[in-house]
């Protein structure tokens, strides 16, 4: 949001920016507000994640100098004791805090969330933009092709990719990237449609009329007029798809499709969830966790969709 | 095609013949067969598009059974020829896909990896699946459309306030969590429920010693996880498409010519406000039979989605092939039925 805010400064000129009076509406919003405070949490976590951890990454506590056990008896391994002042959220079946290991499956739901809604927010800008633009042949091609992707059981076919990624290389170290990359490729047929609505819509104006009697350019016109037109819900439907992307990711570990080799929260709770009867603590931080980074942008894309949609301004 | 285009007289041609020639939804038949049979038409070469997809995932991954008995040291390379054999797998790809597409055309998805036919796997799963489904979305919307509703007419009140911070807060919880939780609290803490399985193994254990009251008392936790989970957008989406509505001047107008709040909302609004409604639920019927992995998974619940996950796990192709084809052929006529139901729905949307 930062950006969003600091941008009207660099203006030229007087005057308040489309950019700057939404900044102003989300202010006034108070669950948006909630869902920044939650996301720049957990995000400020994700960034200092060695900083604030009590452990390194996988530490069986008490098993080696690296992961020194506080409790009275040094040489018991730390394994399923309940939250306490050493172990705030507890340890799992393990050994390891659950602290630090929520801590550090923070960076992991960012990467998730941010890379996978990268890619098919890029994918389903530039298809909507040029499907909505040209029409005629083009748009046809493009939305028969959205529409194969968008019925396809996406979620089975991630796991089908994922198992067959792992079992050739069990060892991948590249996994969460591949979850990244396969959520991406198989979640921009929504968004690209939406947005291709969009531009069916701006296109229309007289102002993209005019600009194209004056003889801009087709690119002119696509990237100056109707990209920036259209960026508002671009930004919308990117926070709620941050949102899915890490509740996708949760369940793809849970049915142990997952990467083995990072640590995130949908793993996290997978694993507890074997043992639940003997640890509950060990699942319920990452399920609060999850649900709470996927609320806060949940919160906040609503708040912005209210801020941004130009149909709902004074 | 499905247009905006607007309501309008009735054509007097003698050709149309009215199924129904009540106020909102104009039906014709003769346009409808027409437009039905355009459609699937249509849908043909999606169809065709998807069945390529589907078929090439496997082989772009290479070899399907090198695949699946990777890492596998006491099957031999000889072994291996014999399992490729048996499934047709060492003939050229091109025969291989127009045998398995010729099967499929009258449903017969060929032979698992692990032995059984497809086809009677995906039926055994199909009715437990179905079961859990239909009375999670039966439920769900009989529940969430009274309260969105009721959130909409009633607009930043405490309890609107309260159930729809609520919806979302269920939007946000992985339905592993909530199902691990009501596993917890209900099958093990106050030991009410089973945590798992459709039906008590022994017949000793059937509750009240009845099969069918024992499989209701199994069927109680999954389903109660599941509607929570299909409930929250429902919610949030009634609430949203009602005040859409409310804020149209046709609403504005009944206002003025005296009709009352109730009528108002049940008979002019509630019908427009459905349309976002009905979209869902036709994604939803779409995606029927994938079921609920993760609930599935979860409750140990023998349906498709569990089937799925169990098959994908030791890569069994035939299976996910056959399974994610079906899907995708469900998916298909259930957006067809969505959109004739708009224009049953929607006075708005005709077909020509």
């Amino acid at each position: 949001m930062a950006s969003l805010s600091s941008r009207p400064r660099k203006r030229r000129g007087s005057g308040v920016s489309q950019w700057e009076l939404a900044w102003r509406r989300l202010k006034m919003n108070k669950a948006a507000l909630a869902g920044l405070v939650i996301v720049g949490v957990i995000g400020v976590m994700a960034l200092l994640d060695r900083l604030i951890a009590l452990y390194p990454p996988n530490c069986n506590v008490g098993t080696n100098p690296n992961c020194p056990n506080p409790g009275p008896k040094p040489d018991v391994w730390a394994i399923g004791i309940p939250p306490s002042w050493s172990f705030p959220f507890g340890t799992n079946l393990a050994g390891q805090d659950v602290y630090s290991q929520i801590v550090y499956g923070a960076r992991a739901a960012f990467l998730v969330g941010i890379g996978a809604t990268a890619i098919a927010l890029a994918i389903a800008t530039l298809i909507g933009l040029v499907a909505g633009y040209f029409g005629g042949w083009v748009d046809n091609v493009l939305m028969r092709l959205t529409e194969v992707v968008l019925v396809l059981p996406f979620f089975l076919i991630l796991l089908v990719f994922l198992r067959i990624l792992f079992t050739l290389s069990p060892g991948a170290s590249g996994g969460l990237l591949v979850i990244i990359l396969v959520i991406g490729a198989f979640s921009w047929p929504g968004p690209a449609r939406i947005i291709r609505g969009e531009v069916l819509r701006v296109r229309e104006f007289e102002y993209i009329v005019a600009s194209r009697q004056i003889g801009a350019s087709g690119f002119r016109i696509l990237f100056r007029h109707l990209f920036p037109n259209t960026l508002h819900i671009i930004i919308v439907l990117s926070t709620l798809q941050i949102a899915g992307s890490i509740l996708t990711e949760a369940a793809v570990s849970f049915l142990g499709f997952g990467d083995p080799n990072s640590i995130t929260w949908g793993r996290q709770l997978a694993d507890a969830s074997e043992a639940v009867k003997q640890a509950w603590w060990a699942g319920l931080a990452p399920g609060i966790f999850i649900t709470l980074l996927v609320m806060g942008f949940n919160l906040l894309g609503n708040g912005l969709r209210d801020a941004l949609d130009p149909r709902l301004r004074e | 095609m499905l247009g905006g285009r607007r309501y309008g007289p009735a054509p007097s041609d003698s050709r149309w013949f009215w199924v129904r020639n009540s106020e909102p939804g104009v039906l014709c038949l003769v346009s409808l067969v027409k437009y039905v049979v355009r459609r699937s038409l249509y849908l043909i070469p999606v169809f065709l598009g998807i069945t390529l997809l589907v078929f090439s995932i496997e082989r772009l991954a290479g070899d399907p059974v090198q695949i699946a008995t990777f890492g596998n040291t006491h099957i031999t390379e000889e072994q291996r020829q014999k399992i490729r054999q048996y499934y047709g797998l060492d003939k050229p790809v091109y025969l291989q896909y127009l045998h398995w597409l010729s099967e499929l055309l009258v449903l017969n998805l060929g032979d698992s990896f692990s032995g059984g036919s497809v086809s009677n796997l995906v039926g055994q799963g199909i009715l437990a699946t179905l079961e859990l489904q239909l009375l999670g979305l039966f439920l769900s919307l009989v529940i969430a459309i009274p309260i969105g509703i009721y959130s909409a007419k009633r607009r930043y009140s405490v309890l609107d306030v309260t159930l729809s911070s609520s919806a979302l807060v269920g939007t946000s919880i992985p339905i592993s969590f909530m199902g691990i939780a009501f596993i917890l609290i209900f099958g093990y803490y106050l030991n009410l429920f089973p945590s798992g399985g459709a039906q008590s193994t022994i017949q000793s254990q059937y509750l009240y010693g009845n099969v069918f009251l024992d499989q209701l008392w199994h069927l109680t936790l999954p389903t109660l996880v599941y509607t929570f989970a299909i409930l929250a957008p429902i919610v949030l989406l009634v609430r949203s498409s009602m005040l859409e509505v409310l804020r149209q001047d046709y609403i504005l107008a009944a206002r003025a010519s005296g009709l009352g709040d109730r009528a108002i909302l049940y008979k002019h609004a509630l019908r427009n406000a459905l349309i976002p409604i009905v979209t869902y639920v036709g994604l939803y019927f779409g995606g029927l039979l994938a079921g609920a992995p993760v609930t599935e998974t979860v409750f140990n619940w023998p349906g498709v989605g569990a089937l799925f996950v169990v098959k994908t796990n030791v890569l069994d192709f035939p299976v996910i092939q056959g399974v994610v084809v079906l899907i995708t052929l469900m998916t298909l006529v259930a957006n067809l039925v969505t959109d004739l139901t708009y224009a049953y729905i929607d006075p708005r949307i005709r077909i020509d």
